[in-house]
């Protein structure tokens, strides 16, 4: 018995163990499955992905860069073809195999001893291309395929330079932050088309390069090979034809461009001018002081011009009249007033008193005029700029909707003109503010806003837009380019404020500019030769930068940085606007006395060239300044 | 009950003893070795040269040669036992001083016309000498220290032998082997966990021994994308295929990635992968079902035997089996460094196939002659 106990003692010990080691066997087995399911299932696509990478190889073609020309004609930027050398290394592709390829091809390359120590230095086991030479002609590619040994490692690719042909200097410095520049693109997110990630891809940085990326950059075109484990082209699996980019002919008027730059420099001002074609919201001019002549930036010492503008305190390369920000100061009483008028809070015939200054909340708010503008209405209080009628009427209509005329006027937002760096300005609510800091919106704030100080901010072209939206009640929305050939120009929506505001206003501007009292005579165009008298509309603004205390004298006794900025906006002529104009120069103290000289200087050269019939497109734009023969009566822009 | 039970002679019919195999694994073998035809046929991108046929035929001799040898007596088979360890013993010490080499590696002995590796007539034989070693001590004995130590001896011998060769896999293969045979044999657990411990101190010292190209692979299993373009190539292109495969693969003949050569050994040791591009996980999972059939079965087969020599024959070939699937399957897969070891009645070569098979041939030889339980 004992055996047969025995004997079943061991037979269950031995099935248990048998069992224990089996489930084991098919546990292993399972975690197999299960890693199995990961690869496969979970992670299948992203595998496949790589496979596909793997097994082909994505030729870009690009496509040729468009141009950038003027309304004359002349080109601003060209795209020429160019070929270039790329190296693709294979698998297991060491230091010395890029030594090898580089001391071959070095010579045909006109690769210096330097770039070619970089080159193999960066082929080190990578799998990533590597750009030879980015300047072949035809001849040097027929060379290099006929002695190049390495024909699987060495691609050559279709590939356009960027040509910026010389400009007479003046036109140089005054369209150097129009045009922009492309470089390399230095950061691409997964969104980008792919073809940017390809080595020695290049991108619109700022201007008109940058703005307009989309119609100039065009479509790649590609080929795809299917290439097998040793890099060889098995097959072609795809021919896509690039699609070149668009030419674009920008709206700028050279004469007027550079008479604006002239305008600034001869002031000795920073600033920027915007100049718009009301009707179709061409921008006929914007320049930005100090500006810089682009051709440093291209020659042979353009890295040490490059810092050296960085460098610069008075900061060239910004484009002020995109990028500047400014408090509008009293030219935003146009927006109070019409959003005032819109919300019942202040009706024309209204007059409100103004004793030199008043008192809200426990806060004194002093008007520029010290003893007072006495009672005035609507018409009185814009030609004379008077600060305290606004700051009631700010206080009766509220921030809300002071900030909402503000955005229908153009104020607060980024508008889709075609050109880079542009800031947005800032329209404050009281939303915005909470989202920035924990006391809520104040009085105080609304009233300061009511006369375009506090945190209101804006830019030259903001005003401009601002000035074409008063001058035609539509929406006109700024565009450097022309519209090509064949396409409509879209109209402009109407605005939401009634006829009757609009039109008060309006005269109230008019008035600015030409009756007795107005701040904006400086503006006012005279009659005089055989000139037809043009009729100027617009607002002054003196841009409060430094808080003064009330017996401190605001001009140049105060240290330059801390001077008022001098603003100007307007539009003519008054009764058929076809022109809007933004000035604003930094530190220049009062509106009217400085800007407005300039506003007048542009206008008669932009009314000037209005009666002048149209030049025919192929004609040099050169014509230095002014533009027009009949030599101008006054020496416009002279001032200090 | 051994005074009840019948006694069955070797007189017995071979009708009857061929009826008593075990047909349901000989069917999950086959079906196995018919995936493995189907696979390379389809590596070949959708033909029979000039490796699915030859697979098929090789298939088509070890199985009856595996039902012939099950028709062995067991007595035979377990009075072979210590002499054919012997020679196999022998062949594998020869082969580094008359071996030929080949690859970098001396894994073969010629004989006459013949080529064969000795380690694959080693890895039956070890299990059929620890079986006779085990089988004859008992189970009580099993966990004698005299007794573990020429296990472990029969074992280590030829392991160290193999792994010098250099082949690591079946170095590991007949480590794993001999561990699961002392443990259905009944070796006390203390021993393996003393093992463990030994182990533990003697990696780092093994560590060096290891050829460069061994440690790599080991340090290259641990971190595959440290080095995409050297030694983690083929374990990133096998992932990458294997992955691409989704859930139902990129058809027969279909697989990009084994088409165009970028997984290495695609007919041998990666066959699996291009089974998971072209047939997709369906396709993998099906074939780990059939290995997992077929360990199934061979534990029952141990199960039911009844003779304890018979048992172990048994179970050490289901480990063999289990073995070389998780060590292939892993390794393709990324979880087992790379290690050389052919999956089982799939990769193309005779030798694993043959070698299994006599194994089969000879656990069903021992595992039926006396009668199930």
């Amino acid at each position: 018995m004992r055996i047969v106990d025995r004997d079943r003692e061991q037979d269950a010990r031995f099935t248990r163990r048998a069992l224990i080691l089996a489930a084991g066997q098919a546990a292993a087995i399972g975690a197999l499955g299960v890693r199995l399911y990961d690869l496969q299932v979970l992670n299948g696509a992203a595998q496949a992905a790589l496979g596909e990478d793997n097994r082909t190889r994505t030729i870009w073609i690009p496509a040729m860069r468009g141009r950038i020309l003027t309304t004359t004609g002349e080109v601003l930027a060209d795209s020429r073809e160019s070929f270039r050398a790329v190296l693709y290394p294979r698998r297991g592709f060491t230091a010395t195999d890029a030594a090898r390829i580089v001391a071959e091809l070095a010579p045909l390359l006109r690769l210096s001893p330097a770039a070619s120590d970089a080159i193999v230095a960066r082929a080190r086991g990578q799998r990533t291309p590597i750009i030879l030479s980015e300047t072949l002609t035809f001849d040097d590619v027929a060379a290099l395929q006929v002695t190049s040994s390495e024909a699987l490692d060495v691609v050559i690719e279709p590939a356009w330079q960027r040509i910026y042909p010389p400009l007479a200097p003046a036109h140089s410095v005054a369209m150097a932050h129009i045009v922009g520049h492309v470089g390399a693109v230095d950061r691409v997110s997964v969104d980008d088309e792919p073809y940017l990630r390809r080595p020695g891809a290049r991108i619109g940085k700022t201007g008109v390069e940058a703005g307009l990326e989309a119609d100039l950059r065009g479509v790649a075109g590609r080929r795809v090979y299917e290439i097998d484990a040793r890099s060889r082209h098995v097959r072609r699996l795809e021919d896509r034809a690039p699609i070149a980019g668009q030419d674009v002919t920008l709206t700028i008027d050279m004469a007027l461009q550079t008479a604006a730059l002239e305008a600034l420099v001869a002031a000795d001002d920073r600033g920027g001018i915007v100049v718009l074609d009301v009707a179709n919201g061409h921008v006929l001019a914007l320049a930005s002081s100090p500006s810089f002549d682009a051709a440093d930036l291209r020659g042979p010492d353009a890295a040490a011009a490059w810092k050296r503008l960085k460098a610069n305190s008075e900061r060239p390369l910004l484009n002020r009249a995109t990028a500047g920000q400014y408090p509008p100061a009293s030219t935003f009483k146009i927006v109070t007033a019409l959003a005032a008028l819109e919300a019942g809070q202040i009706a024309p015939a209204e007059r409100i008193d103004c004793p030199g200054s008043v008192t809200y909340a426990g806060h004194t708010f002093r008007c520029w005029n010290r003893a007072g503008h006495g009672p005035s209405d609507l018409h009185k209080a814009m030609r004379e700029s008077c600060d305290c009628y606004f700051y009631e009427a700010a206080r009766r209509t509220g921030i809300e909707r002071i900030a909402a005329m503000a955005r229908e006027f153009g104020l607060g937002e980024h508008h889709d003109v075609g050109l880079t760096p542009q800031s947005a300005g800032l329209m404050p609510t009281p939303a915005w503010k909470r989202a920035r800091s924990r006391t809520g919106w104040l009085l105080g704030e609304t009233i300061l806003a009511g006369i375009g100080q506090g945190y209101v901010l804006a830019t030259p072209l903001q005003l401009a837009v601002m000035a074409a939206r008063v001058a035609t009640g539509r929406k006109v929305a700024p565009t450097i380019r022309q519209l090509p050939p064949g396409e409509r120009p879209a109209q402009f929506e109407p605005l939401p404020v009634s006829e009757s505001g609009l039109d008060v206003v309006r005269r109230a501007l008019v008035a600015v500019v030409n009756e007795d009292g107005g701040t904006g005579s400086a503006a006012a165009v005279e009659a005089g030769g055989d000139r037809r008298r043009v009729v100027v509309a617009g607002k002054t603004g003196t841009s409060q930068v430094a808080r003064a205390s009330a017996d401190r004298d605001r001009t140049a006794t105060l240290k330059r940085g801390l001077r008022d900025h001098a603003v100007f906006v307007a539009y003519a002529p008054a009764e058929a606007p076809r022109f809007a104009i933004a000035v604003l120069l930094e530190n220049a103290g009062n509106g009217g006395a400085e800007a407005g000289p300039v506003v007048k200087r542009m206008l008669e050269v932009a009314t000037g060239l209005a009666a002048k019939p149209t030049r025919a497109a192929g004609q040099s734009g050169r014509d230095g300044d002014g533009g027009d023969d009949d030599s101008d009566d006054a020496p416009a822009g002279r001032r200090r | 009950m051994t005074d009840i039970r019948q006694t069955r002679t070797e007189a017995e019919g071979i009708l009857a003893r061929l009826a008593r195999l075990p047909w349901l694994l000989l069917t999950t073998l086959t079906l196995v070795a018919a995936f493995g035809t189907a696979a390379l046929y389809s590596v070949s991108g959708g033909s029979f040269e000039p490796w699915a046929q030859r697979h098929a035929s090789r298939f088509a001799v070890a199985l009856p040669v595996a039902i012939i040898l099950a028709l062995v007596p067991l007595r035979m088979v377990s009075a072979l036992a210590w002499p054919a360890y012997a020679l196999a013993l022998g062949l594998v010490v020869a082969v580094p001083l008359v071996g030929v080499e080949a690859l970098g590696a001396r894994r073969w002995l010629q004989i006459g016309g013949l080529s064969l590796q000795p380690v694959e007539i080693m890895k039956v034989t070890l299990v059929l000498a620890l079986a006779r070693l085990f089988s004859g001590v008992g189970e009580r004995g099993a966990s004698r220290p005299d007794v573990v130590l020429a296990a472990v001896a029969l074992v280590a011998v030829p392991a160290v032998l193999v792994i010098r060769q250099p082949d690591l896999g079946s170095g590991l293969l007949l480590v794993g082997v001999g561990l699961a045979v002392m443990f259905l044999a009944g070796v006390s657990l203390w021993y393996f966990v003393a093992g463990m411990a030994a182990v533990a101190v003697a990696l780092p010292i093994a560590a060096t021994m290891l050829h460069d190209y061994q440690r790599r692979r080991i340090e290259v299993f641990l971190d595959p994308d440290r080095d995409p373009l050297g030694a983690g190539y083929h374990i990133a292109q096998a992932r990458i295929a294997l992955g691409s495969g989704g859930w139902s693969g990129q058809g027969f003949g279909q697989g990009a990635q084994t088409q165009l050569d970028f997984v290495p050994e695609k007919t041998t040791d990666f066959i699996f992968v291009a089974i998971g591009e072209e047939m997709g996980f369906l396709g993998g999972a099906t074939l780990l079902g059939l290995y997992a059939l077929a360990v199934a079965l061979t534990a029952m087969l141990a199960i039911r035997a009844r003779d304890p020599f018979a048992r172990l024959v048994a179970g050490g070939t289901g480990a063999m089996l289990a073995i070389y699937v998780v060590i292939n399957i892993g390794m393709v897969t990324g979880l087992v460094p790379v290690v050389g070891v052919p999956l089982p009645l799939v990769s193309y070569g005779g030798t694993a196939m043959t070698t299994l098979m006599v194994a089969y041939g000879l656990a069903m030889a021992t595992a039926t002659d006396r009668g199930r339980r």
